[in-house]
């Protein structure tokens, strides 16, 4: 029996008179890389604002493991489980790629400001736990030997990378993607389905895709959903989705 | 200049100037956070002297509503300086919440924030009147009993003699500027500070709660404001509610001068400008606050970012 780990029901963000997302309803199982794709302005980019608490919906319900959190804020949804990377990359250029990741555990750690300032043992040896962790997420990007390098200073892949090892810091349940091959050259895209399943196994994820190249989205999800003009037109396994009449017409219509 | 006034003027200046770069980096925090300067921060540090003064127990005078009023107790002037801190801290924490916080909410336009911070520095300014009176108080020279009122730095010949207030504020204000930098470079804390004051928006999507920093944020910037306040009520008087209001325009041309939200920026735009007022001949003591003005315009004209700050690429 699978089990729901995230699921929106009828969900609806207006802005103003534009209807971005509009009653979409699905469930996304636990252990699967399921897929987001649609025209551009399908409003997929607007429903991982929504599951992420950036944005909250007209209407409709976002539930996480069976616990309604519509309304919570960002951190608080952060904190239960879910993880995400941005289209255009988000790093903390200032800082260190060392920092960036150890940032992302905050919420895993206990110590208060204050026992921060003094410097108690327990405090202390939070801080290098949390620094350890975070050196043992660079070094499975292979960034580790740049640890203390500044974010911005680093090449574009490394950066796509960086983030990654940032969202897997916060220890999430569920890994929301948001086109992670934008930008990648066909050399880094040829392994990026590799780098998904790979990390998918080793932290027990639920993968949540957003990304235009239809073959790596067949070849890679389990499960599809198709967003057109707000709407979900399709849902289902590569094969029922690449058959679907909506579907084509969608991005056929899109494209003539 | 003689040497020896030079050297006593440098020493002033450097005090005078590390009061600046402290009450400065409370606009800096705050900006480097939300974008946006608190133009009550000039209050805050006034409040943060009154309460001081209230604290080591003196006397308020016979205006205001605490005519005459006095604490049955006195502290320790140390332990009265970081209470009357703390106490400003609070006032900070409740700026943010009635002036900042609500317009926050909204996703209200930063420039009417601005101006809900200046009229809270009005109601704060009129509040002290109100209570305490229009007049100015000084610190009782007791204060700092057992202190020399002066030291000696020369010889007897050649006299370099220092107040021993200036020494006590220089100490005073370079242990706050190591403790807060190292507190945002070396902590957990201060490195969620920074990741928010880059990106906000992400910072929380990664589980950090950013309404609460920012409320850290405005009690740390109250409470080196307060702290401020009082070693400038130490150093010369509190002239009174306005006190804090003149100073806070220099505190917005330090940095300015520094560079926006740059904290080695307003620290170093401090020193610059409390040695150059206390570099100008004694003949032209009158235009002393004109000084920082004329610095700032002359290095705008020159590096629009500030000194240190970074210059903004505009992307076409």
């Amino acid at each position: 029996m699978p089990e729901t780990i995230l699921e929106v029901t009828g969900i609806t963000r207006r802005f103003g008179g534009l209807i971005a997302v509009n009653d979409v309803s699905f469930a996304v199982q636990r252990d699967e890389i399921f897929g987001l794709i649609g025209p551009n302005g399908a409003g997929k980019t607007t429903l991982f604002n929504l599951i992420t608490g950036l944005t909250h919906p007209s209407s409709g319900k976002l539930f996480l493991m069976g616990q309604d959190v519509t309304h919570q804020r960002p951190h608080q949804i952060a904190a239960k489980g879910i993880a995400r990377t941005f289209q255009n990359i988000r790093l903390f250029g200032n800082l260190t790629a060392l920092e960036n990741v150890m940032v992302a555990q905050h919420v895993h750690t206990s110590s208060g400001v204050f026992s921060g300032i003094i410097g108690t043992p327990k405090a202390r040896r939070e801080e290098r736990h949390v620094r350890e962790q975070a050196l043992h997420l660079l070094d499975m990007v292979n960034l580790a030997d740049r640890a203390e390098t500044v974010a911005r200073n680093f090449p574009y892949g490394d950066q796509r990378r960086l983030e990654i090892a940032r969202a897997l810091a916060l220890q999430p349940q569920v890994l929301l993607l948001d086109e992670p091959g934008a930008g990648m050259n066909p050399n880094e895209k040829a392994g990026l389905s590799g780098f998904i399943r790979e990390v998918k196994e080793k932290f027990a994820l639920t993968v949540v895709l957003i990304e235009h190249n239809v073959p790596m989205v067949m070849g890679l999800c389990d499960r599809i959903a198709v967003l057109n003009f707000g709407q979900l037109i399709a849902l289902g396994n590569p094969a029922q989705v690449q058959a679907d009449p909506a579907v084509i017409e969608a991005y056929l219509g899109d494209e003539g | 200049m003689e040497l020896t006034t030079l050297l006593q003027q440098l020493i002033n200046g450097l005090s005078i100037g590390s009061v600046y770069a402290i009450f400065a980096l409370g606009y800096t925090l705050i900006f480097s956070i939300l974008g946006i300067i608190n133009f009550a921060h000039g209050a805050v540090f006034t409040m943060g002297a009154y309460f001081t003064y209230a604290l080591i127990g003196s006397r308020f005078g016979f205006n205001g509503i605490f005519a005459n009023a006095q604490l049955p107790f006195g502290l320790p002037f140390p332990l009265a300086l970081i209470a009357g801190g703390v106490l400003a801290g609070l006032v900070g924490v409740l700026i943010e919440r009635t002036t900042f916080r609500p317009l926050r909410r909204r996703g209200a336009d930063p420039l009417l924030t601005l101006v809900s911070s200046l009229g809270m520095a009005v109601a704060l300014v009129n509040l002290i009147q109100y209570f305490v009176g229009a007049e100015a108080y000084s610190y009782p020279s007791s204060v700092l009993a057992g202190l020399p009122p002066s030291i000696n730095f020369g010889t007897p010949e050649k006299p370099l003699i220092v107040r021993t207030v200036q020494i006590v504020i220089a100490i005073i204000s370079l242990i706050i500027l190591v403790g807060l930098t190292l507190f945002i470079n070396k902590t957990k804390t201060g490195r969620a500070l920074r990741a928010v004051s880059e990106d906000g928006t992400t910072a929380s999507l990664l589980g950090i709660n950013t309404d609460r920093l920012i409320v850290l944020t405005f009690f740390i910037s109250g409470f080196v404001g307060g702290i401020a306040g009082t070693l400038v009520g130490l150093s010369v008087t509190i002239t009174g509610p306005y006190f804090g209001i003149a100073f806070g325009l220099k505190g917005l041309a330090v940095i300015v001068l520094g560079g926006m939200g740059n904290i080695p920026g307003a620290v170093l735009g401090g020193l610059v400008i409390g040695i150059a007022e206390n570099l100008l001949p004694a003949s032209a003591v009158a235009y002393k606050d004109a000084i920082a003005f004329a610095i700032l315009f002359i290095v705008l004209l020159v590096r629009p970012q500030g000194i240190l700050g970074r210059a903004q690429i505009t992307k076409v």
